[in-house]
């Protein structure tokens, strides 16, 4: 019995280890030393690396500097970004899981395919898409607009528009992953559920609020912290659509980050503006977390 | 997840300097060397369609003779620099001879990374002379010379020679100063068709358009090391470019990246301006095009902005052989880049473009070069691209219509007196 035990330890604990191996040296050496370079004046065209302390991050917090703008003109962005895109994620994954859920099963699984295509393609070739078709003037909306004798909109060269195709993009870009999770979690709300309710009298949106939305809180609260994570990363959009423009209105975090490492070569301030970032990203889903889990 | 991976890229590019340096480098081998010949390695971002022009132009000379073998590798433009970056923060995988932007010579010189040519060019006789002097005075830092050139790729003017023709111009006659180029825009411009004359930019290429008007203006963009960027001669530059938008209405309004070229190729923008490198993508478009000096925008001179490729050596490169194998090279090249030539740019070497009859027929080529002369480069000094970054978003406020001229160009001059003092 007891040689049984050790030996089932030892088999689950193989199966951990190749995950592991890649933990240690992909995420945990390179984290280790991305710190480390934050502790150093780093210039990646000098070979001498002068030990600062914490000097690359006080810089940050010092106003005088154009570290301070850069980290938080950026974060503000990355931030309003976040706000904007997370909601929707959020509804319009739950918003189409129900829909294709309540296809028929025969054509359930094409549309499920359709809404996860997009998903599949890099962010250069959704950028390319959404450039043709949000162009200002050449673009599809807008020549449709023209025809119907619509004023033309600025959508890359104007706030708020520049914001909304970002969010567009990056819903028709994502969406499919969220819906996914959806759907498989209300396959697994109990069908007796449902009939209880519809017996006792629940409408359908009672059925939704009370039943449905309780039994996938935990699918919802993985769904909403991958998601802010995922909004908060957001680089390739901008990066590629918009320039940063009009002016630095969209300029994200990542972006000045990337900047500051590859175009200045400043590693050592590159790399605190990085973990400060992520240090920022932990405190928010460990919030997410706790509100969301509260009331149990 | 997918922006996961953004994450993946942005971070770990960040942090995992070493295992990228040592991985990045080596990957295009085209040859491998075989017994006593030695061995130069080569690095270039010709990853567009010029890499094939240059990869046959290595392979000529490694067939002409039998003493050297140069192994040509072709690193991706966007990640080009970061690679060299890492080359020469390691020290090693760092190639024998490379290419850099001349925009990009004083943030190596300054930090002692390149070879000084004086001595090597002296003995081996890849001379001055030989070359576009403009190009060559481009080598030139700190009382040292560091580059040989391989072309100068300055800002030239494309139009449209069927609406030229429609709109009862010469096609064989382009603008050549600011009031033809005014009038030419406005004949061009014809609404109820969605056609337009110029169609300015928002974005890139400004960094080449607002320079050469600005150096025609006699202005400059640095003066005593400092950031020059709302002087009279600026504003006055940005007006008139903003103007054309605004006043004159020979461009659409809200252009967004690359707007402007999207429109060149559809036949609804009738002049652009640009760099000799979209000769290619207008050849495969098919589209009835001239090639033309820039008209002069600015009130003084003639002048135009300026980039160009350069052959540089690193520092760390100290056997003689291998010197004498790379200047044997170059002095190869500089007499064989008429295959460079084909790709749409200009080389800089005087053995092709003031010398042979081949360049001379060709279309797009020697209206480049004529432009040398009077071509200007980047200030030279340390992280312009950083230094340069306000002034580009401001002009991209301004000619979206949110700033007027003198405000944003001040608000550009004070970011980058920040930057510089940091």
């Amino acid at each position: 019995m007891k040689k049984s035990k050790w030996k089932s330890q030892l088999t689950s604990s193989l199966f951990v280890l190749p995950y592991l191996l890649l933990f240690i040296f992909f995420l945990l050496i390179p984290i280790g030393y991305g710190a480390w370079i934050s502790l150093n004046n780093w210039d990646l065209l000098n070979p001498i690396h002068e030990f600062v302390g914490f000097k690359n991050y006080s810089k940050i917090f010092d106003s005088s500097s154009y570290l301070n703008d850069l980290f938080f003109e950026g974060l503000k962005n990355t931030i309003q970004f976040v706000v904007y895109s997370v909601p929707l994620l959020i509804v319009i994954g739950l918003g189409l899981a129900l829909l294709v859920n309540a296809l028929p099963r025969r054509i359930k699984g094409l549309f499920r395919t359709i809404y996860f295509i997009p998903y599949a393609v890099s962010v250069s070739v959704v950028a390319i898409i959404w450039l043709w078709i949000l162009d200002t003037n050449s673009g599809l909306i807008n020549q449709y607009l023209q025809n119907l004798n619509l004023p033309i909109i600025p959508w890359l060269t104007d706030m708020p528009w520049a914001w909304i195709s970002l969010v567009i993009a990056t819903l028709w870009w994502t969406i499919g992953f969220n819906m996914v999770i959806f759907i498989n979690a209300l396959n697994d709300v109990p069908e007796e559920l449902y009939e209880a309710g519809a017996l006792d009298g629940a409408s359908r949106w009672q059925r939704f609020i009370y039943i449905t939305l309780p039994s996938i809180k935990p699918t919802m609260l993985f769904v909403l912290i991958t998601s802010t994570i995922a909004s908060f990363n957001i680089y390739g959009q901008p990066f590629l659509m918009t320039r940063g423009g009009p002016g630095t209105s969209t300029k994200v975090l990542l972006m000045n980050i990337v900047d500051e490492a590859f175009k200045q070569r400043q590693l050592g301030n590159a790399a605190a503006m990085s973990l400060l970032m992520a240090f920022i990203m932990i405190i928010i889903s460990v919030l997410q977390f706790r509100i969301t889990n509260r009331k149990e | 997840m997918k922006k996961k991976k953004w994450l993946g890229i942005a971070l770990s590019a960040a942090l995992v300097l070493g295992s990228l340096a040592a991985c990045s480098g080596s990957k295009e081998t085209s040859k491998s060397d075989g017994g006593k010949t030695q061995k130069i390695t080569y690095w270039a971002p010709f990853s567009g369609a010029d890499g094939p022009r240059m990869k046959n132009i290595v392979e000529n000379y490694n067939k002409s003779q039998s003493k050297y073998n140069v192994d040509f590798q072709i690193i991706p433009q966007n990640d080009y620099y970061k690679t060299v970056d890492l080359a020469f923060s390691g020290q090693k995988n760092s190639p024998d001879v490379l290419i850099m932007h001349t925009d990009q010579l004083k943030n190596y010189a300054d930090k002692n990374l390149l070879k000084d040519l004086g001595d090597t060019i002296a003995k081996t006789g890849v001379k001055e002379g030989d070359y576009s002097e403009t190009a060559w005075k481009a080598g030139d830092i700190n009382g040292k010379h560091y580059s040989i050139p391989l072309d100068i790729h300055p800002l030239i003017l494309y139009y449209n020679k069927d609406l030229f023709k429609a709109a009862g111009l010469d096609p064989e006659k382009a603008p050549a100063n600011r009031e033809e180029f005014l009038s030419y825009a406005q004949k061009l411009t014809v609404p109820s068709k969605k056609q337009y004359g110029f169609v300015v930019p928002t974005l890139w290429p400004n960094q080449f358009i607002f320079p050469t008007i600005l150096f025609q203006n006699g202005g400059g963009l640095m003066k005593d090391g400092k950031p020059n960027y709302n002087s009279p001669e600026a504003v006055e530059a940005l007006t008139f470019y903003q103007d054309l938008i605004q006043k004159y209405k020979v461009s659409p309004a809200n252009v967004q990246q690359d707007g402007e070229v999207t429109l060149f190729l559809q036949g609804k923008n009738a002049m652009h301006l640009n760099g000799p490198w979209m000769m290619e993508q207008w050849d495969k478009a098919g589209i009835n095009y001239g090639v033309a000096a820039v008209p002069q925008l600015g009130t003084k001179q003639q002048a135009v902005y300026a980039n160009g490729h350069n052959f540089v050596i690193p520092a760390s490169v100290t056997d003689t052989k291998k010197l004498d194998g790379i200047t044997d090279f170059l002095k190869f090249v500089a007499k064989n880049t008429m295959e460079w030539a084909k790709s749409g740019q200009a080389p800089a070497s005087k053995a092709i473009y003031e010398n042979s009859e081949e360049f001379k027929k060709m279309k797009q080529q020697p209206i480049v070069a004529s432009e040398f002369e009077y071509s200007k480069f980047a200030p030279v000094i340390a992280n312009w691209g950083q230094l340069s970054e306000p002034l580009w978003s401001e002009i991209n406020l301004a000619l979206l219509g949110k700033k007027d001229p003198q405000k944003a160009l001040d608000d550009a001059n004070k970011k980058a007196e920040q930057l510089l003092n940091k």
